[in-house]
Order: C-alpha cells, then structure tokens, then sequence
C-alpha cells in the first residue's frame, strides 16, 4: 500500500513510518501541518492517509479539517485519522458522506501492531473501522439506549464489534463462536433494529454506524 | 355606584399615605423648628441662650437623618414595589490576631466587645451614605413633603373655614375640602421618584460596593485555582506517574529475562503495554477535565454537541450560531453545562435534557431544561453556589426554577460583547 503519514511531533511521525514500513507497506510522503496534509493526500493520492486530528498552524482540529476537504475533492479518499481523544462529533462528521474508508482510532491502537495493520488495510479497502471506544460511547449515548434496549447481551456485543468495521469471521474469532453462530445473531439482530442486512461487509458497517449515528 | 366607593377607598388610603410622607419628612424640620422656639423662649437677644438649640438641631439631625431614610425607602417599597438599594457600608469580621488583641480593620482592641463597638462607630462615621441622607432630609421636606402636606392641609382649613360664620371664610374651607379630596389619591406619589432620584447609592458608594465584590471574588477564585492545581497534582502523582515507574520496571525486569526466560520476558511486556494503555487514559481523564480538546478545537457550540452526544440522557442541542468567546468564559460555560447535565442524571433521575444557547445585544444565554423531578435549592456549599460563584467572575448570573415534580429549568447569563 502507498500511505502517507500526517503527524506533528516527529517521535511519532518516525515511529508510525517505521512501524509502517516493518509490515512490508510503503509510506510516499509524510505532512506536520493541516495545510501539508491536504497538499500531499491531493498530489499523491495514497491508497491510505493516516492523520492525526490536532496540527498546526492553528492546533486545532487542522487534520481533520484536512481529511474533509481532501474527501470532498476525492471522494472515498481512505483516511485513517489518530487522535489522543475520540469524540463521536468527529465521528459522525467523517461518516456522514456515507462513502466508507474511515478509519477512526485513538493513538494507542498502534500498539497492537497486528491490529492496526489489519484495520489500516480494511480501510485502505474502502471499510469502515472505529476504536472500541468509540463504539462505546456510541453505544452508551442517549438515543440509542433506548432503542437498542430490545437485544440481548449478546447481540449488544456482537453489534458492538460489527460497529468498529469487524466481518463476521473474525467477530466470531474474538467472541469464541462460529461464524455460523455470528450470522445468526446478526440476522436476528437486524430484524430487530429493522436494518437491511446487506451482503457486503463495508455496506453492512455503514448501515449500522447510520442508524446507532442517527439520533 | 361601585365607582365612587373605589373613588372614596382611594382618596381615604391615599390620605392616609400623604399624612405619613408629610409626617416623616417634616420630622427633620420640626426639630429644627422646636430648636428655634426654644431659642426665642429663652431670649432671642442673649446669644446663650442658642446654645442648647444648635447642639439640639447638630446632635439630632444625623442620628434621625438614616431612621427617616430607612422608613422612606420601606414605605416606597412596600407601596410602589420600587426597590431602593441602602448602599451602606457593613462592618468587616473582627479578626483575634496571635497576639490576643482584636483586629477590626480599624484599630487594635483589648476585648472583643471593644474591637466591635469601635469598629461600629467608625462604619457609622466614615459612611459616605451619610452625606446622601442628610441631603436628603433637606431635599424631601421642599418637595414630597411640600406636595404631601396638600391633603392634611385642605382638610384643616376646611375644618377651620366652615367653623367660622362668615362665607366668604365658609368659601375657603369649602375650596380646601375639594383640594383635600382631589389630591389625596395623588399627592403622597410625589414621595417614590424623589426617593429614587436621591436615596439611591451614590456613584462612589456603587464603586465601594463593586470593590468588595471583586475583592471576594478574586478571594474565590484564587482558592479555586489552588485547589484544581493540587488535584491536578495529585491525579497525575497517584495515576500517571506511578504507572510509568511500573511500567519502567516491568521493561527492566523483561530485558534481564530476555534470556533466561522469554516467555516470563513476554508476558511482562505485554503487562507494559497494557500499563501505557491505562496511563494514557488516565492522562486522556486528567486533560478531559482541564480542557476538553473539543472546546479547544471547536469552541463552545460544537463542545455542548459533543458533551451531549456523550451523555445518557437524551439531549438535544439548539445553537443558531458560531461564537468564539474568550477561553475563560467559553471554560467556565462549559464545565457548567456539563455540571447541570451530570445533576440532571445523577439527582434529578432525568431522561431528556434540552440545550439552547443564544446570542442577543446584552449577552449570552443558555438554557438547560431536563423531565427531571424538579425540587432543586440552591445550597450555600452546594454545587449550584460553586456555579453561580464561578459565572459571577464574568458578571454572570444563574437563574433556577424547579418545582418539585419538575421539570427543572436552569437559565444562564454572561454579558458579553456581540
């Protein structure tokens, strides 16, 4: 994969790009500014950006800003955004193009490189993956109490990781069960929530991270 | 019928009225009359004799002038609803310091007792209200007293007139008996606007008011300040900091394993990881409640969607504009939403909460209504306080009305310019 890497502090910035580099990926350019990141996702157009939310100039949410504007230029554009905090007000402005290829994960995710490489390349796929954390607050959040107070344990569970971008087999690896078992609950699941249950792994994240976004 | 009895009921209670402003602000001016008969009573030729008068009229004037001023001010109060600040100055504590002696902010007292009475006479004696009361017992007998004396006036003259056989005096007293009816509604109102004019605190008064308050509130805001860097402090002595000393310790004891035994070497790793996971977000909470990034990125209006988006209730969130206000305020607004978000949970076992900020020429208003149960008092040590406290930095003001039952609706203020 061709990436490029946007990130301020160079510690980081250096071991993002090592790290890349390790799993066998390419990193064509890297950005320490909200401007540089919108140059280089427009002139290279990488198979995946990795973007942390607060650059200079202004220390502000620059990078996001950045990922935006270069989505609405190229949309689809795969952007991995890494931040110290996640709120879910940067998670629904990144979903709401309904386009996929977001990424949304707190900066310790790299420290299970495995993982971050696998969500890296799902999203460079045009998938959708979002820090557990997220999903939690997403889950917790007021509306969807309610609405979600229908399905089991279970299926709250399942839900949860069907949410940060995860395909039914490895839904079923994390929860011990068989995919078989998953695709049950999910089935059920999406009667439920009367969400149409959708082939494609990618459509199917995105239908679900609209309804738990719509309030 | 009906509207001659209101007519009469009006003039009877106005009468009455006019009767207590024309007694109250000529008090000043009898005494000041008494003195001048006592003078010529006792000889108006030897200058002695006036001596016992002006001490009268020096020594009564000001211990009388605050009593009328007092009574004036209640009477307005209690019959137009105009309220009219005193203004005058109140005694500070008195303080023992570690030498045994009381401190008054004046002087230095043996006893207590001592240290308050001085401390009484000297507020007492160096109150500018003094100089607005005694101009005011000048001022009310020429105007509301003048105007007031109409109707007792018109009454005594028409009793004195209509006792005498002749008509043209019978003329008279009938003309003041109509005076005496026509202004009795009227003639005691002339007392509210002079009161307002000249019993309200005076420029310099207002300053000395507003110097207390600010140095109370700098006082609190220091405290606080204090306090939030010492849990500052503590939170990252007893969270981050540690976990770092164990995570240090974890990676030395792995790397001298590293050989011996790497599988023990690999579960400590892990543990380190798992350790830096924690402390960062332990950090994470820490700067959450500091600053939240959001508000440092957004600003207040895109900060309350986020707080709202994570919290239990269901909360909606109306906002027509984008303002950028000065960090403190956008700050101190902030954690107080925030605050009467977590109270709307956490007491008033809430469900829904509704959010609107606005902007007008005065200021900023927010409004945060939840279904709660309702039956919220503001406490003086209760968080409410501790809010109120906190906007009144910035001149801000919260209103609460909660019956109990619900729902409760908060209303904030911060003037600021638009």
């Amino acid at each position: 994969m061709r990436i490029v890497v946007a990130e301020d502090l160079y510690l980081l910035r250096d071991g993002m790009v090592r790290l890349i580099e390790a799993c066998g990926h390419q990193v064509v350019a890297t950005a320490a500014t909200g401007p540089e990141t919108l140059e280089a996702l427009l002139t290279w157009r990488p198979d995946v950006a990795v973007i942390d939310v607060r650059m200079p100039p202004t220390q502000s949410d620059e990078g996001l800003r950045a990922a935006l504007a270069a989505r609405s230029e190229l949309p689809g554009l795969p952007v991995f955004i890494l931040s110290q905090y996640v709120e879910q007000l940067y998670a629904r402005e990144l979903l709401a193009d309904g386009a996929g290829g977001i990424g949304y994960f707190l900066k310790e995710s790299v420290f299970d490189a495995d993982q971050f490489i696998d969500a890296l390349e799902r999203v460079a796929g045009g998938g959708t993956a979002m820090d557990p954390a997220v999903i939690a607050k997403l889950l917790s959040s007021g509306s969807s109490n309610r609405r979600l107070e229908r399905l089991t344990e279970r299926e709250h569970s399942v839900l949860g990781l069907m949410a940060e971008g995860l395909s039914n087999q490895a839904i079923g690896q994390r929860l011990f069960l068989s995919e078989s078992a998953i695709s049950k609950y999910t089935t059920s699941m999406f009667g439920k929530l009367g969400i149409s249950d959708d082939d494609t792994n990618n459509r199917r994240v995105l239908a679900v991270l609209t309804y738990l976004n719509n309030p | 019928m009906r509207q001659l009895g209101s007519w009469l009921a009006r003039a009877g209670v106005g009468f009455v009225r006019a009767c207590v402003v024309a007694a109250i602000s000529m008090l000043v001016p009898a005494l000041w009359a008494a003195a001048v008969a006592l003078g010529i009573w006792w000889g108006a030729g030897n200058p002695w004799s006036w001596v016992a008068p002006v001490v009268l009229v020096c020594g009564g004037t000001l211990p009388l002038s605050r009593p009328v001023c007092r009574m004036v001010r209640f009477l307005v109060t209690k019959w137009t609803a105009t309220v009219i600040p005193a203004g005058y100055r109140e005694a500070g504590p008195v303080t023992r310091m570690s030498t045994g002696y009381w401190w008054n902010g004046f002087s230095y007292e043996r006893t207590r007792r001592d240290a308050l009475l001085d401390q009484k006479w000297r507020v007492r004696w160096r109150d500018p209200a003094n100089w607005r009361d005694l101009r005011f017992t000048a001022i009310a007998p020429l105007t509301a007293g003048v105007v007031a004396s109409l109707p007792p006036a018109g009454v005594a003259v028409a009793v004195l007139g209509l006792g005498q056989p002749e008509s043209a005096a019978r003329v008279v007293g009938v003309l003041g008996l109509v005076v005496a009816f026509a202004s009795a509604p009227y003639a005691w109102r002339c007392v509210e606007p002079v009161a307002v004019r000249f019993l309200r605190p005076s420029p310099a008064m207002a300053l000395a008011d507003r110097v207390d308050e600010l140095t109370a509130q700098r006082a609190d805001a220091t405290v606080a300040q204090a306090a939030e860097i010492r849990r500052i402090e503590r939170d990252l002595h007893d969270g981050a900091q540690a976990r770092l000393v164990g995570l240090g310790l974890s990676l030395a004891t792995a790397e001298k394993l590293m050989e011996t035994d790497p599988d023990q070497a690999r579960t400590l790793m892990r543990e380190a990881r798992a350790g830096a996971t924690a402390s960062l977000t332990e950090l994470r909470e820490l700067v959450q409640g500091i600053n939240p990034p959001v508000l440092n990125d957004r600003g207040l209006v895109d900060a309350v969607r986020a707080l709202a988006l994570d919290s239990p209730l269901e909360t909606a969130v109306s906002a027509d504009l984008q303002l950028r206000l000065d960090p403190p305020i956008e700050s101190a607004l902030y954690f107080a939403i925030a605050e009467l978000l977590t109270n709307a949970v956490k007491h008033a076992r809430a469900t829904l909460a509704r959010i609107s900020i606005t902007q007008d020429d005065t200021g900023i208003v927010i409004d945060v209504e939840d279904d709660g149960r309702g039956g919220v008092g503001v406490r003086a040590d209760g968080g409410l306080a501790g809010l109120r406290r906190r906007l009144a930095v910035f001149d801000g003001t919260l209103e609460i009305t909660s019956p109990a039952g619900g729902p409760t609706r908060v209303r904030m203020m911060v003037p600021c310019e638009s």
